[in-house]
């Protein structure tokens, strides 16, 4: 939504009313389904045969209530950041991409290939290298996809699916051959992996200017990640690329007629999102890690979708997002302790928050749409009420994968 | 023996087979009543902590013998596949969420969803003890005594491989033969033609994708106890996708369906088995676990013949309201 | 025609009777208190403009959508019809306009589908059911053929076959004609006096009053959801019922504006491809409308897409003001000069998510004036215009901040027009620039294409309404089968147009 204000002398007296409708509306729904969780959650703890409020403020203040908690919760939002931006990217130019977990799988092994063949660079350009190496990497992965989107009509729901797959298997490989360990490290039964990085590829650690242990691992990429939340508001709001992303993303027939490139658009829109995923990896292997192993995090690129709808594919959303996430996740470690409740009930709360967030936005939507076009007038809307007959469906990026598996788009030509 | 190798790798493949034809034709009933269905791997993994845990409670606890413990454990573990299911057909169905977010969302849940299962039936979170119960492993009869070693390819299969191999028929009879099938799948194909003659397209959506959930669970349920013996957190190792794959590959047609899942299998098994063989070896066994993945991008990009979805799948429906 | 006697007397008992429907959606009252009574063995028209409530009460009689408040009676027996499968039961069928077929099925898997009578199918065994039906009316049909092989024609005789099956008496026809050939019409007509004869009641809803005129025994018009009279062929006239629909007498004519013809803007030469264009020809002047008229299908969208660049041509060449422009980019053409109203104002002309404002700069966003060379928007820029293109065009909105779906229909072609017409484009292509709208927009529209005119520009005006035609065109051309069939000044007979838009012998202007 538009920051500024009118220029132009109009009633902004009602625009502002629609707009915030829009914005109470999806905080409510937000809200609504942050209730429902908590409440859903709640009855599985009384199962348990704990108090909610105890447990729920034991997870809280197991994340909210220490500088070191903070610090956690903080370090675990970073990949999510990167990741759930995107995915966000691809929804507003109406596409979906699930292969952020292969972009970012990928982007590791090209990022692990650089900190140990460019190791005679110092720090101030070694972080930085290692860190093109992994937007390449991703970008190079997230272009197959988009290549056959626009050259075939491959569907990329399907062909980030297998890419996925088929990124795994390229990790396995790396770590088994060109990177693998040249000095077994100590140890008897250790997994397969990768030498261990130079000192100098790490990204400097954070955490210490605010009393946060050296084990959370927070570091500079926390602010590199917000940095990337507002370059892709900018982005998508006020560039030329953005425009035309959410042209093609809501109606591509007009954008085409408007002179736009679909393809194009789709395809840059495809890389930007590739290299975004490309960072996801960057909290483990430089920030944490230092090297790459066969028990790397999987999943980041999926926990990615979900922190993509609870912030509403907002690039600002998304940071508050992920942050809740980190707050939940890192929650769990206080159920270890003196509670009944399995840390994973904190797993499942977060797939009930979400499952909650897509059906109540869902829902909310509906209710908005329903609204706007009972104000658009009886007598604008009589006009169409054939498109009413079809009751409007939802538009924007939850949709963008409605078609996944019918690429009607090639089976037309 | 070099036949040996192979045949045990064709015995390897034939396990495969079972799970993802399995997982397969869970996938096509959905998407042929319109529900596209990406949470096949979460469905599964459901299948793998309930099945090992219901293998375990009816042989043990409740001390039933061959075949009936093992076997009502692959029925709960297809029982609570089905359960679980009913998450994304409420979700897709009911409330018109896209089908990939949902599935996105199943996959995700079901990864937390079994490790908190895990703790409650086994006491830890990451796996069971391994050594469950599963049904006698069998000898295909005249087949598994063919010469060469050839014969070790049909020795020693769990019963439900031929299960899984004589689905085919009815499935295929349910789908072209039956009036429900007619049903379903024009709900998959046109859902606004099915409701126009007074068909409930929810409600055979809701049975497509519930269906899905019991063959995914069972099949789930399989690679828990009756091929690995115990449930390990990340056993599935993606063959939900993989099933996938070879549904979008077979045309969602369930006879080509039972070749490809065969051949997606065959490629699984062969880094197993094979790694040494003359022409294999060249290839790192990474390479070869890429094959179906890559063989389904090839397809679904034009580049060899022509794949053609269910057109209504993926769809959300308007006209499909509540049950 | 008159009607036959086989149409039901004002003596026989109503068969339906629909009393004060009233049926309302968000911010629309579809019906307003409908009363309705269907007769025994008639073809009942059903006529109103686009919106007017046709098809709503319809599918309120069809139980496709709940009615508010009102009462229907078949048979004179009060019934709840909540699902088709209600409505079927009872006998009513209905054919909708966007044909409801499963492409892969065959025909009778078509048919049956629903009434499959046993749980085990016995394919052969209805095949057979299926041709004893056709024949019974006398259809032409191959039973064992997937639907995606047939013509649209044989498509609709499916949907008709399909409601028989159940044994249908009464049976709805939601603007069959739009989609069918001249030829085809004449078979479905052919076909509807059969049911006739054998007794079947037809509601058939149109908004083509010749062909209402032809095929009704009664005939009821509704305006904005109301019923505003009933009327027989024999008693009443185009004009009339025309006046009926609208609620005042259709400006048939509007003063045409003098300009003096410039040089050629436009030519097109030889236009081929995808095998909807077969070679059109054809020029566009300065100060001139062009009209193509045709019925729709024969290539009118891929005439216009080929020239603004949508579509890459097969072969022939596009030249705007003696340059040749075939092939080139959207983009390209534009920058060109060329203007575009696109036949479908939201698969086109408007990114209905989208604000007022971003939708008024569509097209011209990568302009200097209103990007910069960082890809960076201009958004104050741009609203600037958006505010003026509302102002200009009296574009009703609270403000440019709305997206553009809150606009109704004819707003929204307000808007379209004017961020066109914005640029001062040489050559204007509109293509079915008044569908769906009212007739205040259409009136709107029409004046602001015959300003373009007066301002010396060139319009390619595409219709399938020939009203539309002959209100404005200096010169009429019509295409039949992707050709040029025949060229006529504006004070043709409409009759010797209609033989050019049925492919008749090509003629020259007087």
């Amino acid at each position: 939504m538009a920051v500024e204000g009118t220029v132009a002398p109009v009633p902004a007296t009602r625009v502002r009313s629609d707009r915030l409708e829009r914005i109470v509306g999806q905080g409510l729904a937000l809200l609504l389904s942050m209730l429902i969780a908590l409440g859903l959650g709640s009855i599985l703890i009384v199962g348990f045969g704990e108090n909610p409020a105890e447990v729920y403020s034991k997870i809280f203040k197991g994340s909210l209530g220490t500088a070191d908690g903070l610090g956690y919760v903080f370090a675990i939002a970073t990949p999510l950041i990167f990741s759930a931006l995107a995915v966000a990217v691809c929804f507003k130019g109406g596409m979906f991409n699930i292969g952020v977990e292969g972009q970012y799988i990928v982007g590791m092994v090209t990022a692990a290939w650089a900190a140990l063949s460019l190791d005679f660079l110092p720090a101030v350009l070694l972080v930085p290298a290692i860190m093109i190496a992994a937007l390449l990497g991703g970008m190079a992965w997230a272009a197959i996809a988009g290549v056959l989107k626009v050259k075939t009509g491959a569907h990329e729901v399907v062909t980030t699916i297998m890419l996925n797959q088929i990124a795994i298997s390229l990790l396995a490989w790396a770590i088994n051959y060109p990177l693998k360990f040249k000095e077994a490290p100590p140890g008897q039964n250790v997994d397969l992996r990768t030498d261990l990085f130079p000192d100098e590829a790490f990204v400097g650690d954070i955490g210490q200017y605010f009393g946060v242990t050296p084990g959370a691992h927070l570091s500079w990429l926390l602010f590199v990640a917000i940095a990337a939340a507002i370059i892709v508001w900018f982005l998508l709001r006020r560039t030329r690329l953005g425009y035309e992303a959410r042209a093609v993303g809501s109606s591509p027939g007009t954008a085409r007629a408007g002179g736009i490139s679909i393809g194009g658009t789709q395809l840059r829109l495809f890389l930007i999102s590739g290299a975004l995923a490309g960072m996801v990896g960057m909290q483990q292997l430089i920030a944490d890690k230092g090297y790459l192993g066969a028990a790397y995090v999987t999943y980041l690129g999926f926990t990615g979708i979900a922190v993509a709808f609870l912030g509403q594919n907002n690039p600002i959303g998304i940071i508050f997002a992920a942050i809740l996430w980190g707050i939940l996740s890192r929650g769990e470690v206080a159920l270890q302790i003196g509670s009944e409740v399995p840390r994973e009930f904190v797993i499942i709360l977060q797939g009930i928050l979400i499952l909650s967030v897509v059906i109540t936005y869902q829902v909310a939507k509906r209710r908005l749409l329903a609204r706007q076009l009972q104000r658009a007038g009886a007598a604008g809307a009589l006009e169409d009420s054939a498109a009413l007959d079809e009751s409007p469906g939802p538009s924007g990026p939850e949709d963008a994968g409605a078609e996944a598996f019918a690429p009607s788009d090639r089976r037309e030509g | 023996m070099p036949f040996t190798d192979i045949a045990v790798a064709i015995q390897i493949s034939f396990t495969y087979f079972t799970i993802i034809y399995l997982t397969g034709l869970g996938g096509l009933f959905s998407e042929r009543s319109g529900i596209v269905n990406i949470g096949l791997e979460g469905l599964m993994i459901i299948g793998t902590v309930t099945g090992a845990f219901g293998a375990r409670y009816f042989t043990d606890t409740l001390e039933l013998g061959q075949p009936w413990g093992p076997l009502l454990g692959l029925l709960f573990g297809a029982l609570c596949g089905l359960l679980f299911a009913g998450v994304h057909a409420v979700a897709t169905v009911s409330f018109r969420v896209d089908h990939i977010v949902s599935g996105v969302v199943i996959n995700l849940v079901a990864l937390g969803l079994a490790r908190f299962l895990s703790q409650a039936f086994f006491g830890q979170s990451t796996q069971s003890d391994p050594g469950g119960p599963h049904l006698a492993s069998m000898n295909v009869p005249l087949l598994s005594s063919l010469p060469g070693g050839l014969g070790r390819a049909f020795s020693d299969l769990s019963p439900f491989v031929l299960v899984a191999a004589v689905m085919v028929l009815p499935v295929w009879y349910a789908l072209n033969r039956l009036r429900w099938g007619l049903r379903l799948r024009s709900c998959g194909e046109n859902p606004e033609a099915s409701r126009s003659l007074g068909i409930r397209v929810s409600l055979y959506r809701y049975q497509g994708v519930l269906i899905s959930g019991a063959f995914a669970g069972a099949s789930g349920a399989f690679l828990a106890s009756e091929v690995i013996g115990n449930w390990r957190e990340g056993q599935t190792l993606g063959l939900g996708f993989i099933s996938l794959a070879a549904l979008i590959i077979s045309n969602w047609n369930p006879i080509r369906l039972m070749f490809f899942a065969w051949l997606f299998g065959f490629a699984t098994a062969i880094p197993l088995r094979l790694n040494d063989a003359p022409v294999i070896n060249l290839l790192p066994p990474q390479f070869i676990r890429m094959i179906p993945y890559v063989v389904t991008i090839v397809a679904i990009a034009g580049f060899v013949g022509k794949v053609r979805p269910p057109a209504a799948a993926g769809k959300a429906y308007e006209g499909g309201g509540s049950l | 025609m008159s009607s036959g006697d086989g149409a039901g007397g004002a003596s026989s008992p109503p068969l339906v009777v629909l009393e004060a429907i009233t049926k309302r959606f968000p911010g629309v009252l579809a019906n307003d208190a409908v009363d309705l009574e269907l007769r025994p063995g008639e073809v009942h028209a059903l006529i109103g403009e686009n919106g007017a409530g046709k098809s709503t009460l319809m599918r309120v009689l069809y139980g496709m959508y709940p009615a508010e408040e009102g009462r229907i009676f078949v048979r004179g027996e009060e019934v709840k019809i909540v699902s088709p499968r209600d409505a079927i039961a009872l006998g009513i069928g209905m054919v909708h306009q966007h044909f409801v077929l499963v492409d892969p099925f065959t025909v009778t898997e078509n048919i049956i589908l629903g009434d499959e009578q046993e749980a085990v199918l016995d394919m052969s065994a209805a095949e057979g059911r299926v041709a004893e039906l056709a024949d019974s009316y006398g259809f032409q049909i191959d039973p064992g053929r997937p639907v995606e092989e047939l013509s649209v024609g044989e498509e609709q005789r499916v949907e008709i076959l399909k409601a028989l099956y159940r044994g249908v008496e009464i049976l709805i026809l939601d603007e069959p004609t739009a989609v069918l050939t001249p030829g085809e019409t004449k078979d479905l007509f052919g076909n509807l006096r059969k049911l006739r004869e054998a007794g079947k009641s037809i509601v058939f809803i149109s908004h083509k009053l010749d062909e209402v005129l032809e095929i009704a025994d009664r005939i009821t018009v509704l305006r904005r959801g109301q019923v505003v009279g009933e009327t027989r062929p024999a008693e009443t006239s185009k004009p009339r019922l025309a006046e009926m629909m609208v609620g005042r007498p259709v400006l048939f004519r509007l003063e045409k504006p003098e300009h003096e013809v410039g040089g050629t803007v436009l030519r097109v030469t030889d236009l081929a491809g995808e095998g909807k264009l077969n070679g059109v020809s054809l020029e566009v002047r300065g100060g001139e409308i062009l009209g193509v008229a045709g019925v729709e299908g024969n290539g009118q969208r891929e005439l216009a897409e080929s020239l603004i660049g949508l579509r890459k041509p097969a072969s022939g060449t596009v030249a705007l003001d003696g340059k040749e422009i075939t092939g080139h980019s959207v983009e390209d053409v534009r920058n060109a000069g060329v203007a575009y109203i696109p036949e479908d104002r939201h698969e086109g002309g408007l990114v209905l998510d989208m604000t007022i404002w971003e939708n008024a700069v569509l097209g011209r966003h990568d302009d200097a004036e209103f990007s910069g060379g960082l890809g960076v928007l201009f958004i104050r820029k741009i609203k600037e215009l958006a505010q003026r293109l509302v102002e200009t065009f009296d574009v009703r909105t609270r403000s440019i901040e709305v997206t553009a779906s809150t606009l109704s229909g004819g707003n929204q072609q307000k808007l379209i027009l004017a961020r066109e017409l914005e640029t001062d484009p040489k050559l204007l292509i509109a293509a079915q620039p008044t569908r769906g709208l009212d007739v205040g927009a259409i009136e709107f529209v029409w004046k602001e294409i015959l300003e373009q005119k007066a301002a010396g520009r060139a319009v390619l005006l595409i219709s399938a309404e020939l009203d539309e035609i002959y209100a404005l065109s200096d010169r009429i051309v019509t295409l039949y089968e992707g050709r040029i069939t025949g060229e006529f000044p504006p004070d043709a007979a409409p009759e010797d147009v209609g033989v050019g838009m049925l492919g008749g012998a090509k003629r020259e202007v007087g």
